[in-house]
């Protein structure tokens, strides 16, 4: 299974911006959003990629994009209807390939040599289905994620059969569709945003349009649940974290987690300390009174 | 455990697997599950039982299986309570331990049940210890059901979460857009509407509905229930659902709840207001707001504000109104009411969160059994309860609701035999056609009745029953269980007639075979004449919900129904009337119109012009808001005034606009109902201001209180010894028993019936005359406590061919209904004279000191409830010392019905209450050769008036004897004692230290033989003085101030809106005659008689055991029943 396309969704009006923030790398080099998450794609073997933007921000990625503009191919999302129409419009682009799936809002940090998209496509390439990647979440994280009821695969610790995907799930729900044995109690395995799809994926979310109401939004969930049932689909864990810039401090935080598993970890360490020595409580009193500073 | 009673070692040392009771409670057979206790230990001897309670104690304490252990501990209490008691040695007497009393009031069961046996081991078994063992295993298997219960609740998928979640930042569930996005230029986010109905029940099967039944035995566990829309005959154009509910975002960060039909609301900012369940009217809305999880239980304790939850939910500066109302169905409907209001605000929170699927319209069956677990839930926090079957409105139409076996992966599996929560199958119109349907509707007359009655005893008695498996009972179960299929057929082919027949044979039949109580002579009446009035085209009787007397169905052929339902309105007012005195009614009694909701609960979002709140909102909430300076006054709240001012410019006088003006404007409508004050009343009664005034200044300084109730606490207190009392349990001297048949021949005897109070324990505060309260059936009637003593003076007074005289102590409260009835039914035909004493002296009740409301609350030994009804209880109580403060302690009570301000001042008074009234003058004149009277309570029903010891009583020519019981654990509040070596009785109120009570070996029977010459010299009066009134007052004051003055605090009730009820602790005083044996001039007699004679029957929940250990036929025997 060679995967050589991406997509990269980013047309929802209210985070076109997202992509274009400034972050600093492990490298402590000065990249955007859509350069990380770029690179994510291309470490994983990626040659060309797909990005569904909002109309009339092709210019502003273009020049977000940095040494990966000559990869890109844009498509842009007018009259946007949510995720799974924003997908869609890329069908033209997959074609009949399987390609990689990357939301726009993420930045992926793995530990490993190896990264985190690299890791999801080599699981693709290992058992020749499409895969999710998804990682154990705690249930006060479900309402930003959608999150996929599975079976494991015998033998395998992190591999799973999917059964059914619901897009962010209620706790009532999730307890009582979504639960994996094994997992943590109040845990369940969510979508990271990294997905090896079939072309299948495009035939479904053409009959989920073709279906529903034109005012109704279409959603990416339901078609994998489907896809699940079409044809193998299995959900991985993968070593590694994701994280939302998208959500309140979402991008700090995220710079954080870069600069702290990066090269310039310990002085990033020390300014940090030495924020909180400074800050004050609500009550006024110094963090760490008492402390020598 | 070592057991001194038991003498046959082979049967001690039997190990639980191998006793015959714990053999039936494991066997998976049914004809050895079934087995009846009852039978069972019919014939076994002493050493036997004694052998079996090792042998069940042993193994309910080793087996995990909820059922074993709730069986067993069940046959236990049983086995204290019914079977042992006949072997005991009549005259023994044993000592309940005051430690395991605390345990017991702390609801430590098992620590109760420890140190009672470690007592039964070192001084042998006994009445009084069986009878704290019967209670404390008793209550440890209810509380062990409700902990299952809970525990299952807690465990349903989809549950969990919420127990979890202990901070706002860690709430996983938001609010859906729908209901945040608002047009740009419109102030009003839209508002989500669900509209719910009641449910209907056809038959539950024998109360199947009872959670533990449904997880016991989910084959008989089946109920037919109808989700029904309702109007009330005369007022309502057409039949609605009647409950509403309305959410919507504000913008202001609270969480606003409004309960319409309470005439309540509050704006709540901290999530611990939220678990504060007693604070105000807002219960249910609290419970539904916790059991949606927006607020989770988990979060309870976390000390923060709602605005930081919302922020996350629903976003920033933003709030939440939730909105309640009923359409006027009071409680007591048995409807399930409150259940399905809880029901349709959970559905109403979840659809808001999106934890069900759909926003608007019906919901998916998956969504309604996650309601109907969290309605379950809600029910827990809230501190009420229901059946399983109660959430039925939430579905549509008919349905079939039956028990459900737990099969792996259901957390009951492996506890319990079935589950939780039961299955619902909606019958189909080909299996009940449209036709069926419309045909119910035009027989049916649905009522309520107007009583509003506890049904809580009457599960619990269902529950117990069941477990013994009694044979009477266990066939009218199977028998229930075949009506519901009748019931079924009979729908199916359309035979209405059939229906009506089945629901009656299941009335007078298995469900009164299983709970007599669940019927009344209101009932019975109305069924009479339907009966008489219509004959054949009446088609039956059907009971809704747990039993009859407040909402009830009566079935007529349609051809009259119309007729019938107009006069049913009528019958059921004037049959109210007449027994209103006697039987505890909170409201009119009303017809309802009704048709078969097919909707079951359904939503729909009103926004732009139709996001209104219902017309009693404004009128409700609008007066408030007019009171805020116009800067407080948020843009919402200022739009909908403006949209309400429009309304009456454009469109007139709406209705809206008229309850709008009620609601400002405050006023009344004229009637020509003129009704008594207090201060008329007062007046009337002869209330004595200046004693009162006495009183209530030493209250107020300290000088009389709970705590200065005591004695000393250098008092000595020990038991009687055998040379105190004259036992009479084993029968009396023939020599005795002649000289009291010669006095009764010679009329020298009457008696007299305590019955001034209301007994507002036996109704729990319904202003109802207990003496008249119609409580059981005797002969096939149902009798009142007055026609049991004058049928007992019957059976006497024909004997010796000499009816006496029973006089008949009456109060401010009693009087008139006592002698209205009297007449009516011409003193039952009661041969002699029947005399009614009026009360001369009354008290009026105050508002109690703070202190002893905190020494009542603190300081005395208290039942602890279980987990959250102690906590609602906390939270009331600090509510009510607020209150306390608030309306002055000390002052006059005066804020409730006026006679619910008024108080008796205690039953010494009773005797000079004869002295001034001139009933005992009178008596004596027209019956010189009276010398003895027989005074006993209104509840002992065992007491009449028996030669012997009548006769024991004139040989020994003392003043008063007593008659003393030996003590059980429900007999709290005084015994025989001697008090620094004296032998007199003591009331528990002056007891210096509650364990001392537990000392005494007799317990106060209240009856008393009284020689009337030796009584009139201790009041310094002869007969011949009692004509002097001057000199009898006198008297009676110069005694009355020698008695001790006792403050208690009462709960009264003051009823408001429909049938609504709240409780406040009050304080009033009294003089008790028991205190009479500590005067030193008074000589008396302590007579032990047996316990049947001297019980009393104080609550209603005492009923069920008084008929089944056989005390009620015992009392039976002493009557003769007149012809009417």
């Amino acid at each position: 299974m060679s995967i050589l396309k991406a997509v990269i969704t980013a047309g929802a009006p209210k985070q076109k911006s997202l992509p274009l923030q400034n972050l600093v790398d492990q490298q402590g080099i000065a990249k955007t959003a859509l350069q990380l998450i770029a690179d994510e794609a291309v470490n994983a073997g990626v040659e060309e990629i797909c990005i569904v933007i909002c109309p009339g921000e092709q210019k502003n990625y273009e020049k977000a994009a940095g040494e990966h503009a000559s990869r890109l191919t844009f498509v842009e999302q007018s009259n946007p209807r949510g995720y799974g129409d924003a997908l869609y419009r890329a069908r033209d682009f997959v074609g009949s390939d399987n390609f990689l799936h990357l939301v726009s809002d993420h930045v992926y940090i793995s530990p490993a040599d190896v990264g985190y998209a690299q890791q999801l496509v080599n699981v693709a390439n290992r058992e020749s289905c499409a895969v999710s990647s998804v990682q154990s979440t705690r249930e006060n994280m479900l309402p930003f994620f959608g999150a996929i009821g599975a079976k494991r695969v015998a033998n395998r610790r992190d591999l799973y059969e999917v059964k059914s995907v619901l897009e962010k799930p209620t706790p009532t729900q999730a307890e009582q569709e979504l639960i994996v044995a094994g997992l943590r109690a109040s845990h369940y395995l969510c979508l990271s945003g990294v997905h090896v799809l079939t072309p299948t994926v495009m035939e479904l979310l053409g009959e989920e349009i073709e279906n529903t109401p034109s005012t109704a939004s279409i959603q990416l969930s339901p078609a994998l649940e489907t896809l699940g049932r079409r044809e193998r689909y299995l959900a991985s864990e993968i070593v590694g974290t994701r994280y939302n810039i998208g959500v309140k401090y979402g991008l700090l935080l995220s710079q954080m987690a870069l600069a702290l598993s990066g090269k310039d970890r310990d002085e990033i360490l020390t300014d940090l300390l030495s924020l909180v020595s400074q800050s004050t409580q609500s009550n006024g009193q110094p963090m760490l009174a008492g402390v020598d500073r | 455990m070592d057991v001194k009673a038991t003498s046959d070692n082979s049967i001690d040392s039997e190990s639980g697997c191998d006793n015959r009771l714990v053999q039936i409670i494991e066997s998976e057979d049914d004809s050895i599950r079934n087995q009846s206790l009852d039978l069972v230990c019919a014939d076994a001897d002493f050493d036997r039982l004694i052998a079996d309670t090792v042998a069940l104690d042993k193994f309910w304490r080793g087996t995990e299986n909820l059922y074993h252990r709730v069986r067993a501990l069940f046959f236990l209490s049983s086995i204290h309570r019914f079977h042992l008691p006949r072997h005991f040695d009549r005259r023994a007497v044993g000592n309940i331990p005051f430690s395991s009393y605390q345990h017991l009031l702390g609801r430590r069961f098992v620590e109760s049940i420890d140190s009672l046996l470690e007592a039964q081991s070192e001084s042998g078994a006994s009445d009084a210890l069986s009878s704290a063992l019967s209670q404390a295993y008793h209550e440890l298997a209810f509380q062990t059901l409700a902990d299952q219960v809970r525990r299952s609740v807690r465990t349903v998928r989809g549950n969990q979460w919420m127990f979890r979640t202990g901070h706002p930042t860690d709430h996983p569930i938001r609010f859906r857009r729908e209901l945040i996005e608002r047009p740009e230029e419109s102030v009003a986010f839209p508002i989500l509407k669900e509209t719910t109905a009641v449910r209907m029940d056809f038959t539950h099967s024998g109360w199947s509905d009872i959670f533990f039944l449904g997880m016991d035995y989910p084959s008989g566990a089946r109920v037919i229930n109808a989700s029904v829309n309702l109007g009330v005959m005369d007022r309502d154009a057409s039949p609605d659902p009647p409950i509403e509910c309305y959410l919507r975002v504000i913008d202001r960060p609270v969480l606003k709840l409004v309960s319409i039909d309470l005439k309540t609301h509050a704006e709540i900012t901290t999530i611990a207001e939220v678990f504060d369940f007693a604070r105000d009217y807002l219960g249910l809305l609290k419970a539904a707001v916790i059991a949606a999880g927006i607020v989770p239980p988990g979060m309870e304790g976390c000390g923060q504000d709602i605005e930081t939850l919302l922020e996350r939910m629903i976003g920033p500066g933003l709030g939440l109104e939730i909105v309640s109302k009923v359409n006027d169905i009071p409680k007591g409907s048995r409807l399930a009411v409150s259940t399905n209001l809880l029901g349709s605000l959970i559905s109403l929170c979840m659809r808001a969160t999106g934890q069900v699927s759909s926003l608007e319209g019906a919901l998916e069956e998956a969504d309604r059994r996650i309601i109907a677990a969290r309605a379950i839930l809600g029910e827990w926090i809230g501190g009420s309860g229901g059946g399983w079957q109660d959430s039925g409105g939430v579905w549509p139409g008919i349905k079939l609701i039956q028990g459900a076996a737990a099969s792996e992966g259901d957390p009951e599996y492996g506890i319990s035999r079935g589950r939780l929560l039961p299955k619902h199958s909606v019958f189909s119109k080909e299996e009940i056609s449209s036709e069926t349907r419309q045909k119910l509707q035009d027989s049916l007359v649905l009522v309520h009745g107007g009583m509003a009655q506890n049904v809580g005893p009457i599960l619990e008695m269902v529950t117990e029953k069941y477990l013994l498996r009694s044979p009477e009972e266990w066939e009218a179960r199977q028998d229930a269980i075949s009506i519901l299929d009748e019931i079924t057929d009979a729908l199916n082919k359309g035979d209405i007639k059939a229906v009506g027949a089945a629901t009656h044979r299941n009335f007078f039949g298995p469900l009164q075979k299983i709970i007599p109580w669940c019927t009344n002579l209101f009932t019975n009446s109305l069924v009479e004449q339907c009966q008489q009035k219509y004959g054949d085209k009446f088609w039956g009787f059907w009971m809704l919900g747990g039993m009859a007397g407040g909402g009830m169905g009566f079935i007529f052929d349609p051809e009259i129904k119309p007729e019938a339902q107009k006069w049913l309105q009528s019958a059921m007012s004037a049959t109210k009337k007449r027994l209103e005195t006697r039987l505890p009614f909170a409201m009119e009694p009303v017809v309802y119109n009704f048709e078969i909701n097919d909707n079951g609960t359904w939503g729909e979002i009103l926004d732009a012009d139709d996001a209104r709140m219902p017309n009693e909102y404004y009128a409700l909430m609008i007066p408030g808001w007019l009171k805020l300076p116009p800067r407080e006054l948020s843009a919402l709240y200022r739009t909908e005034m403006e949209l309400l001012g429009s309304e009456y410019r454009n469109e007139g006088h709406s209705q809206a606009f008229q309850q709008l003006v009620e609601g400002i404007l405050p006023g009344r409508k004229s009637t020509r109902e003129k009704t008594e004050t207090l201060n008329e009343l007062l007046r009337r009664i002869g209330f004595d201001r200046d004693q009162h005034e006495q009183v209530r200044s030493d209250l107020k300084s300290g000088r009389y209180g709970l705590a200065q109730n005591r004695l000393p606490v250098t008092t000595s207190i020990t038991d009687v010894e055998a040379e105190d009392v004259i036992e009479s349990r084993d029968g009396v001297d023939e020599k005795h028993r002649s000289v009291g048949e010669q006095a009764i021949r010679d009329g020298k005897v009457a008696v007299v019936t305590l019955s001034a109070g209301v007994g507002s324990r036996w109704t729990e505060g319904a202003g109802v005359v207990k003496g008249l309260h119609p409580f059981s059936q005797f002969d096939g009637k149902h009798r009142s406590f007055i026609e049991v003593h004058l049928a007992k003076s019957r059976r006497v007074g024909k004997k010796f061919d000499r009816p006496f005289p029973h006089i008949i102590t009456t109060g401010y409260m009693t009087h008139q209904a006592i002698e209205d009835h009297l007449s009516d039914v011409k003193n039952y035909d009661y041969p002699g004279e029947v005399l009614l004493s009026r009360g001369r002296y009354i008290g009026l009740r105050t508002v109690p000191m703070v202190r002893d409301l905190q020494f009542q609350w603190e300081e005395m030994p208290q039942q602890m409830l279980d987990e959250q009804q102690q906590r609602m209880r906390e939270s009331l109580r600090t509510a009510l010392i607020g209150w306390a403060r608030q309306a002055g302690e000390g002052s006059d009570y005066r804020d409730n019905m006026p006679m619910q301000c008024l108080h008796p001042v205690g039953h010494w008074f009773e005797v000079p209450n004869m002295l001034r009234n001139g009933v005992l003058s009178g008596l004596l004149q027209r019956q010189p050769e009276l010398k003895y009277l027989m005074l006993h309570n209104v509840d002992t029903l065992g007491a009449s008036v028996d030669p012997g010891l009548l006769g024991l009583h004139i040989s020994s020519q003392k003043c008063l004897s007593f008659e003393v019981i030996s003590r059980r654990l429900e007999d709290r509040g005084g015994g025989l004692a001697r008090v620094n070596g004296s032998p007199r009785l003591l009331e528990g109120l002056s007891m210096p230290r509650e364990e001392d009570e537990f000392k005494l070996s007799f317990y106060n029977s209240m009856t008393t033989w009284i020689d009337i010459d030796q009584l009139l010299s201790v009041f310094g009066l002869d007969r011949e003085s009692l004509n002097d009134l001057e000199k009898v007052d006198k008297a009676i004051r110069v005694l009355s101030q020698r008695m001790p003055t006792y403050i208690t605090i009462k709960d009264v009730k003051k009823r408001w809106g429909h049938g609504q009820e709240d409780v406040f602790p009050v304080s009033q005083f009294e003089k008790l005659w028991s205190d009479m044996s500590g005067l030193p001039e008074v000589s008396c007699n302590f007579f032990v008689v047996p316990l049947q004679r001297g019980q009393q029957l104080k609550q209603q929940a005492q009923l069920d055991s008084w008929l089944r250990d056989g005390t009620a036929s015992f009392v039976d025997s002493l009557c003769e029943w007149g012809e009417r």
